[in-house]
């Protein structure tokens, strides 16, 4: 598995662009420090899917208490906590 | 040496299970966890998991089995050499032809739903004796009060070509449902219109405060509704052959659509919890459902329930109650609209339009 900083970003990317989508939603110009549940692409199941899909890939299973906007609020963030969770 | 698996007890109230698919055969090899089989009870379908590692050296039924619980479902083995114990031989064997029953025995095997030939005899004949030993060693009680769920009559096929299919466990457990709903509750349903806003404002706050990612408000709105029926013990029952049954937890159902399945999960004893606690154990059991990972107890014995299609800016949604499950909220809130919707599904035998409407209005409001 590639945990390069750059290659999680765009993953984690892709995967809240395509949530989105399903939404109706286009997501293609979200920043990578902007707090994801407060941009209004996503709603909270996209959230939990993107969660799921994030244990999955990274093969890293949370604890409750670790869903939050420190670790995982932003594309920044979530890429970091893998590096920090794995590294 | 080989070790059993046994048939596990769902309910309290079903002594029996019906196995309705095989996920192993013999000379496979599985590890503790894995689901070997599903069984199916009058009020739920439920996976069974393997209880240790090692190989499957003997299925002792078939699909379709109704089976005692405690029953032997299969044996196991460290290596695919394990001779399977002479008992368990002697038992399938039995199955081939026991001894007559006695009438009182016969009487007592038509209650339980049990085959003859799967007690052992003490002489020649199978005795009321033998059968209540059969049932003290497997921990099987008599159905004094638990109604039947009848899934279905038989029906004739439409006049039109096609072709049946077996539902899966999924479907099986909605058509359960359906039905226990159709024949058993006296389901009705009422609506009050409430304004968001205060709701939202509490769930932002909440979000805020404790740096969540996901919008606690429908979690919120759960609590709320645990606590006011954990006030209100009367709104946490249900009727079986013609009595109340008080539940003491109140477990809570909430519903998740995992892709094209939704289901009900549910969260124990959720009176018992602080807010936190309770919101980040639904968490879990959401995510669980979304992985395809719910144990027996995240999707069993809901005795109140919660449902909310605001996701899919629907303006009103009537739930259909879940087995012994007597009250189910419905939620909605049209995007844009400025209004929301709190409704419930609920069991006339138990609980009045009066009781429902106050719990309505109450539920409207965030706690203070």
């Amino acid at each position: 598995m590639n945990l390069d900083r750059d290659t999680i970003k765009a993953a984690v990317r892709a995967k809240v662009i395509e949530l989105a989508k399903n939404l109706g939603m286009d997501a293609s110009d979200i920043g990578d420090d902007d707090i994801i549940p407060a941009t209004g692409y996503v709603d909270s199941a996209a959230i939990l899917e993107l969660v799921v899909w994030y244990e999955d890939v990274y093969q890293m299973p949370l604890k409750q208490e670790e869903i939050n906007i420190d670790n995982l609020g932003s594309i920044n963030s979530m890429a970091d906590f893998v590096i920090r969770r794995k590294g | 040496m080989a070790f059993a698996l046994h048939a596990p007890r769902v309910n309290n109230n079903d002594d029996i299970v019906q196995v309705i698919a095989f996920r192993v055969g013999v000379g496979d090899y599985i590890e503790k966890g894995d689901i070997v089989l599903d069984v199916e009870t009058d009020k739920a379908i439920v996976e069974v998991a393997a209880e240790s590692d090692g190989y499957v050296l003997k299925l002792m039924c078939e699909l379709d089995d109704k089976v005692a619980v405690g029953s032997i479902l299969l044996w196991q083995g460290a290596s695919l050499d394990e001779p399977v114990p002479e008992m368990a031989v002697a038992d399938s064997a039995a199955n081939g032809g026991g001894a007559r029953p006695t009438a009182k025995a016969r009487a007592l095997l038509k209650e339980l739903a049990l085959d003859a030939a799967v007690v052992p005899a003490s002489g020649d004949r199978l005795s009321l004796a033998d059968v209540e030993a059969y049932m003290a060693a497997h921990g099987i009680q008599r159905r004094d009060h638990t109604p039947a769920v009848t899934v279905s009559a038989q029906e004739n096929l439409p006049d039109v070509p096609g072709e049946l299919a077996d539902l899966n466990a999924e479907e099986r457990g909605m058509l359960i449902t359906v039905s226990w709903h159709r024949d058993h509750a006296a389901a009705t349903y009422l609506e009050v219109e409430y304004d968001p806003k205060a709701w939202e404002d509490h769930a932002a706050a909440y979000a805020s405060a404790n740096k969540l990612m996901l919008s606690p408000l429908l979690p919120l709105l759960a609590y709320r509704l645990v606590q006011l029926v954990k006030a209100s013990p009367r709104l946490n029952a249900t009727v079986v052959n013609g009595k109340r049954y008080q539940y003491r937890p109140v477990n809570l159902g909430f519903t998740v659509q995992a892709g094209e399945t939704l289901y009900l999960t549910v969260v124990r004893d959720a009176a018992s919890l602080e807010t936190r606690q309770f919101i980040e154990n639904l968490g879990e059991v959401q995510r669980h459902a979304l992985q395809r990972k719910l144990s027996r107890d995240e999707t069993s014995g809901a005795t109140i329930a919660f449902s909310s299609m605001a996701r899919w800016n629907v303006s009103r949604h009537i739930p259909i109650l879940p087995p012994y499950c007597s009250l189910m909220i419905a939620h909605a809130a049209p995007k844009g609209s400025g209004r929301a919707v709190l409704g419930a599904s609920y069991d006339h035998r138990v609980l009045s339009g009066f009781d429902v409407a106050r719990l309505l209005m109450d539920l409207a409001k965030p706690p203070a």
